[in-house]
């Protein structure tokens, strides 16, 4: 992980504050539309999505981006790297030029702006489906763990502590070396959600705990209404921000989790490009084409900070919004 | 006090075991056949022989497992090359590819370990303090929002590529750094500190801005409790208001997480210390990885959670020694 | 670091290989004399040191067998023979070392006896006597021990079963009349025998030391140096011998007082410390530099400080001639046409580090002939010709197979070139990225390899092709583990020339006569030579004397120009 996962769990409701505790104990959730409104005049929210549509859409329009550029992500060009000099780029900036608009790779001369196109394909599939999976096993086992209490609490919660005492970083390494190379996506999505899902659901679980206790609840309980009615019609839906929030926090932190296994170098399998195979790839270069690895960092940098934003963005409109009404 | 003490000491040890269990059991399903990768290069059959002699790779799941765990609290005796090797107590293995034992390959690395993570730990702390209590105190205004952006964009950059950037800004371009290597504090004191600047920058950095923004969140909240509007009603100076009632619960709950980190990092920084090359135990890790020397990813996967198993329950008793809300049992 | 490995069989071969090459090994390689040593004669006195990513395999000269640690043994062993110094006119050449002068081969070729010299001495003062050269020799037969090169255990006649001095006692094969004198029997007659006793395992030992591990963590030196340190991992130091006489040593120099190896560096801080050169650094030398160092060595000082070494290993993709279609010779041919090697230089570090090989026999060695089977403009491979042959193959399609491969970057950038190279015929190439740790054992094992392979082969001695044509062509050297002829090829053809090749007495001939051999081989295309693999090297400032090889350098001729900073 780009930072330890303590941090990033205390940091996302840090343990003084407790104002989306609040605010949720306080109202019923606020307007959808005058959140959307919030959220639209938000400059921040706004730039940060447009960044991630943009690397969403480069990654979805690879092919088409990769045709009009000339160059495909697997293509050798001799011409372009000088094979006297260790087959170092030619030209300033690790080559840019009209025919390569990000410069090339050394040794091989392949096309940067191709291989980062297809390189934002591995980034968000893998980023993305992870924070699904985890976000749909965080919430389903907070929800239970928090509901229900008693043994399936305890079953839960010592499942998410021995999760989490694992070194995770370390383990997915390890276990990701040992396994065949094929695959690589979906195993990659499987072990980074594994290590994941524990540090949303103890935040769905304590949130939870907390609503259970509402008067709402007990009303319905008190109507008759079955768990499950309770589970999704009342206590689901005041989680909503929480979930949103903590979703879109995680992102980034499986990008940079995914960018740093490529660059430990048991990602995606060369020459299937990935940003942070790239980066790995650019270290030895750093001195004499620091274009090499800026390149691919400047993307991944600015992806990372867009999602965080987001969050943030999110967080507090929703805190905001629901204090206003 | 003592159950809670004792119940927890329990927890952990349970989680330890089954750590262990799980880890060893993940290489065990894993490997095609252990004894040809753990020998290496340079193998014969004869080498191969010995090793599922000593590592007993022929038997049981089970026996193998029990084998492995007794020798963690009794040692054990490698043969090798027709001679025993003596592990002590405790034993956390033997490397063929590299004919040593693993206990005394980490030890090697410890001390450039310890001085990467506690120097870091030290900036960001300071740092990250420091940072949050002004943005605090300067709340909304310039230095506030300037420090938000400034942590956004630490926590946003991946640290190889921070360590990239620094070393050709300050190492190639600028030269006023060395190019990072392990120098000795006993040999050089200032080329130390010079050579150990960019591995400390860049691993604190990710944690500064985590710990600026909880800092900041934390006083602004304490700020705002009830105790110390009381305390400032009272007319104490707001030097006193501030040492004596604001400043210790804001900082507690990150000194406490703070013990947390540092307990992660004490298994190695796995990156850090393989962008920069510094022979630590996260590079071991890494390079372990790389050669597949099973033993030793074994024995660091095992130390590395032992220090955050550890960590973890210290923390939690500390909670429960400070914040006697948390002693009535409603936390996870 | 280099890409090639010796793959000359650590694993006990059933059969011994048929390595005969008659003539003394004084018809060595061509020498190039502009590859220059650094600046005149070192001074006595320092310490030198050497920066090196990996720890020596051993320090028992009878387990290790590779480039890096056979240039330790060097400094710290001493044999009947070895290989001349590398400031020497024929440096491939094998001179006298302990002995006398080279052996007498008797009539029959069957025996041969050598005479030790005077005045020679272990580390602790011990005298060395024939009968513990014998010993030393002996322990190349111990399982456990002797797994380092194979060559004395395949000419050396032996008892069936004998297992070494410490298991079966004594070799009655090797006789020691006297003191002074030591003689072999053979098992056949071998011409170049000078050379199996150049190689690192023939050494000399006290009678009965070694056992067990006793040489894992200390040795017992019979050469200018004795170990003073060892921290596996981490650091080795050596100290003079103060037994060792300059006057019984035509070779080696030993100008420093001692050496210091640093192990365990990463190859790229090898590279920026060699570049800064601070502190003790001026005094090291270290591997070959990686490609993306080169862009540095621009300026003056460091262009004057780098040396250019010759390739003397060979890295190729063996193609299974015992799986389709590589059994088609016409697929093979088309793959040597279609595959660009000039995408391959440059994927390996370009043209300062790499040549496009168009033969087994690297240019260095002797008995190498210029040839090119396969011209193309720009050395960037003809797709019209690779197809018109794969129309012959009936395969105008393409086809797919499986290329294994370490898991290296260097080696990942050769694979994808080829891939490249070969994707406009139809041809897929799928990688089959295999750990390190295992990939030697793997592609070695006939029953485990896949359709192709790419690996370097480096020769056990550089004065004949004798060490690289039959383990890598001969279809009787086909093992069922520690298989190094890859490609499977077992024609009767080749295999009666290489009969006849080393049964030839004149040197000359058999040179060429191997020269020849190679290109009749590549014709039937078992392999894809792709590049040699030269060598830039830069050592210190105060470093004197150095000749770096990218297959021994020889370090016993290195020191420092001025001690006094060192």
């Amino acid at each position: 992980m780009t930072f330890s996962s303590t941090s990033l769990e205390a940091e996302a409701t840090p343990a003084g504050d407790s104002s989306l505790h609040e605010t949720l104990e306080s109202s019923p959730p606020a307007s959808g539309r005058r959140l959307l409104r919030a959220f639209l005049t938000d400059w921040g929210a706004m730039l940060s999505s447009a960044y991630i549509l943009l690397i969403i859409l480069m990654a979805i329009f690879a092919p088409l981006l990769t045709m009009l550029s000339g160059w495909g992500p697997y293509e050798f060009d001799q011409a372009a790297i000088d094979p006297n000099l260790g087959a170092i780029p030619i030209g300033p900036f690790g080559g840019i030029s009209a025919e390569h608009w990000f410069g090339v790779e050394p040794g091989s001369g392949r096309d940067i702006f191709a291989r980062i196109a297809y390189g934002a394909r591995v980034s968000m599939t893998v980023a993305l489906s992870a924070t699904l999976l985890t976000t749909v096993i965080g919430v389903v086992m907070g929800l239970l763990a928090g509901y229900f209490g008693g043994l399936v609490d305890l079953v839960i919660s010592r499942v998410m502590e021995f999760l989490m005492a694992f070194p995770a970083l370390i383990f997915m390494i390890a276990i990701l070396s040992a396994l065949p190379a094929d695959n690589r996506v979906f195993l990659l999505v499987v072990v980074i959600s594994l290590f994941g899902w524990p540090y949303l659901a103890r935040i769905v679980r304590s949130q939870t705990l907390s609503l259970k206790e509402r008067e709402f609840v007990e009303a319905a309980k008190a109507s008759g209404a079955s768990s499950r009615r309770i589970i999704f019609r009342e206590i689901l839906p005041n989680l909503q921000s929480t979930i949103i929030v903590m979703a879109t926090l995680a992102v980034p932190g499986y990008i940079g989790t995914e960018a740093g296994l490529s660059f430990l170098g048991v990602g995606v399998v060369p020459p299937t490009p990935s940003w942070g195979q790239m980066i790995a790839a650019a270290t030895p270069w750093y001195a004499v084409d620091p274009m090499y690895f800026v390149i691919p960092g400047a993307f991944l940098f600015l992806l990372v900070l867009s999602f965080t934003t987001l969050g943030d963005r999110i967080r507090t409109i929703a805190t905001s919004g629901e204090a206003r009404s | 006090m003592i159950r809670i003490v004792g119940s927890r000491l329990l927890g952990m040890l349970v989680v330890l075991f089954l750590v262990t269990l799980f880890t060893y059991a993940i290489f065990f399903l894993l490997s095609a056949d252990p004894a040809v990768q753990i020998c290496g290069k340079n193998c014969t059959p004869e080498r191969i022989e010995q090793i599922r002699l000593n590592l007993g790779l022929d038997q049981p799941f089970w026996t193998q497992f029990w084998g492995y765990v007794g020798g963690l609290f009794t040692g054990r005796t490698f043969t090798v090359a027709g001679a025993a090797v003596e592990c002590a107590a405790p034993c956390l293995g033997y490397s063929f590819q590299t004919s040593q034992l693993v206990g005394d390959m980490i030890v090697q690395r410890l001390p450039i370990t310890a001085t990467i993570a506690v120097g870091a730990a030290v900036l960001w702390l300071l740092g990250g303090v420091v940072a949050g209590v002004l943005s605090a105190v300067k709340e909304g205004r310039f230095l506030d929002r300037f420090f938000a952006g400034l942590t956004l964009g630490s926590m946003s950059i991946p640290n190889y590529v921070l360590a990239l950037a620094l070393q050709f800004i300050f190492v190639v371009a600028l030269g006023w750094l060395p190019f990072p290597q392990a120098v000795k504090f006993t040999d050089d004191p200032g080329q130390w500190f010079l050579n150990f600047i960019l591995p400390w920058v860049v691993l604190a950095v990710g944690y500064a801005a985590v710990y600026t923004r909880l800092t900041r969140a934390n006083v602004i909240d304490t700020l705002q409790e009830n105790f110390v509007r009381t305390a400032r009603a009272k007319g104490l100076q707001p030097g006193l208001v501030w040492r004596r009632h604001a400043l210790r619960p804001a900082l507690t709950p990150i000194v406490t997480i703070f013990g947390m980190d540092v307990a992660g990092l004490l298994g190695g920084a796995v990156i850090t210390e393989t962008v920069f090359g510094l022979n630590g135990v996260g590079k071991l890790t890494a390079d372990s990885i790389t050669a597949n020397d099973q033993p030793v990813i074994m024995a660091v996967t095992l130390l590395s959670a032992f220090f955050v198993i550890i960590g973890n329950m210290v923390v939690d008793l500390l909670y429960t020694a400070i914040d006697p809300r948390v002693r009535t049992g409603a936390s996870a | 670091m280099t890409t090639s490995k010796r793959l000359a069989g650590f694993i006990a071969a059933a059969t011994a290989s048929a390595l005969f090459i008659t003539g003394c090994s004084a018809g060595g390689g061509e020498s190039d004399p502009s590859q220059a040593g650094t600046g005149g004669t070192p001074k006595t006195g320092g310490t030198v040191h050497m920066l090196q990513n990996a720890d020596f395999s051993y320090l028992d000269p009878s387990r290790g067998f590779d480039g890096g640690v056979n240039a330790f043994y060097r400094l710290i062993y001493r044999g009947l023979t070895m290989q001349a110094a590398g400031d020497a006119k024929d440096p491939n050449a094998i001179v006298p070392d302990l002995a006398e002068s080279l052996g007498e081969a008797s009539e029959d070729g069957l025996t041969w006896t050598y005479t030790l010299k005077d005045d020679i001495f272990f580390d602790d003062g011990t005298p060395i006597t024939s009968q513990a050269m014998k010993f030393g020799i002996s322990r190349s037969w111990d399982p456990q021990v002797g797994i380092g090169s194979p060559y004395l255990r395949q000419v050396i006649d032996a008892p069936e079963g004998y297992q070494g001095p410490y298991v079966s006692g004594d070799l009655p094969t090797i006789e020691t009349p006297d003191d002074k004198t030591i003689v072999f029997h053979l098992k056949k007659p071998f011409p170049e025998f000078d050379n199996v006793l150049a190689q690192p395992n023939a050494v000399p030992f006290p009678e009965g030391t070694g056992a067990g591990d006793e040489f894992i963590k200390d040795i017992i030196a019979s050469g200018p140096y004795t170990l003073a340190e060892y921290t596996p991992g981490s650091s080795i130091t050596l100290e003079r011998n103060e037994f060792w006489d300059e006057a019984t040593d035509d070779v080696r120099k030993a100008y420093p007082d001692n050496w210091e190896f640093e192990i365990g560096i990463d190859a790229a801080t090898i590279d920026e410390r060699m570049i800064a050169g601070q502190s003790d650094d001026k005094n090291a030398i270290s591997g070959t530099v990686s490609a993306a160092t080169l862009p540095r060595l621009q300026t003056p000082q460091l262009k004057d400080r780098a040396i250019t070494a010759d390739a003397f290993c060979t890295t190729y993709m063996s193609m299974n001639t015992t799986k389709a279609p590589f059994d088609d010779v016409n697929v093979r041919n088309a793959v040597n046409w279609a595959i660009d090697r000039s995408a391959l230089v440059n994927a390996s570090g370009g043209t300062q580090l790499a040549d496009p090989a168009f033969s087994i026999i690297p240019p260095v060695v002797s008995s190498f002939k210029d040839f090119n089977l396969w011209e193309t403009e720009g050395d960037k491979g003809d797709t019209e010709k690779a197809q018109e042959l794969l129309d012959e193959a009936g395969l105008s399609d393409g086809f797919e197979f499986t290329l294994d491969i370490r898991s290296q970057p260097l080696m990942q950038g050769q694979a994808e070139a080829i891939q490249q190279a070969l994707e406009p015929l139809g041809i897929t190439v799928n990688l089959n990225v295999i750990d390190t740790s295992i990939y030697y054992e793997t592609i070695g094992t006939p029953a485990q390899q896949n359709d192709a392979a790419i690996t370097g082969w480096c020769p056990d001695w550089a004065s004949s092709a004798s060490t690289i044509i039959p383990p890598l062509f001969d279809g009787r050297n086909i093992f069922e583990k520690g298989n190094s002829n890859l490609a499977q090829i077992n024609d009767p053809a080749i295999n009666d020339r290489i009969d006849e090749i080393t049964a030839m007495t004149d040197v000359d001939e058999a040179k060429s006569a191997w020269g020849d051999l190679d290109e009749q081989i590549m014709g039937l295309s078992p392999i894809a030579p792709l590049v040699f693999s030269k060598g830039i090297f830069l050592p210190g400032e105060n470093i004197a004397g150095y000749y770096p090889s990218t297959n021994l350098t020889d370090l016993t001729i290195i020191g420092l120009k001025d001690p006094a900073k060192g």
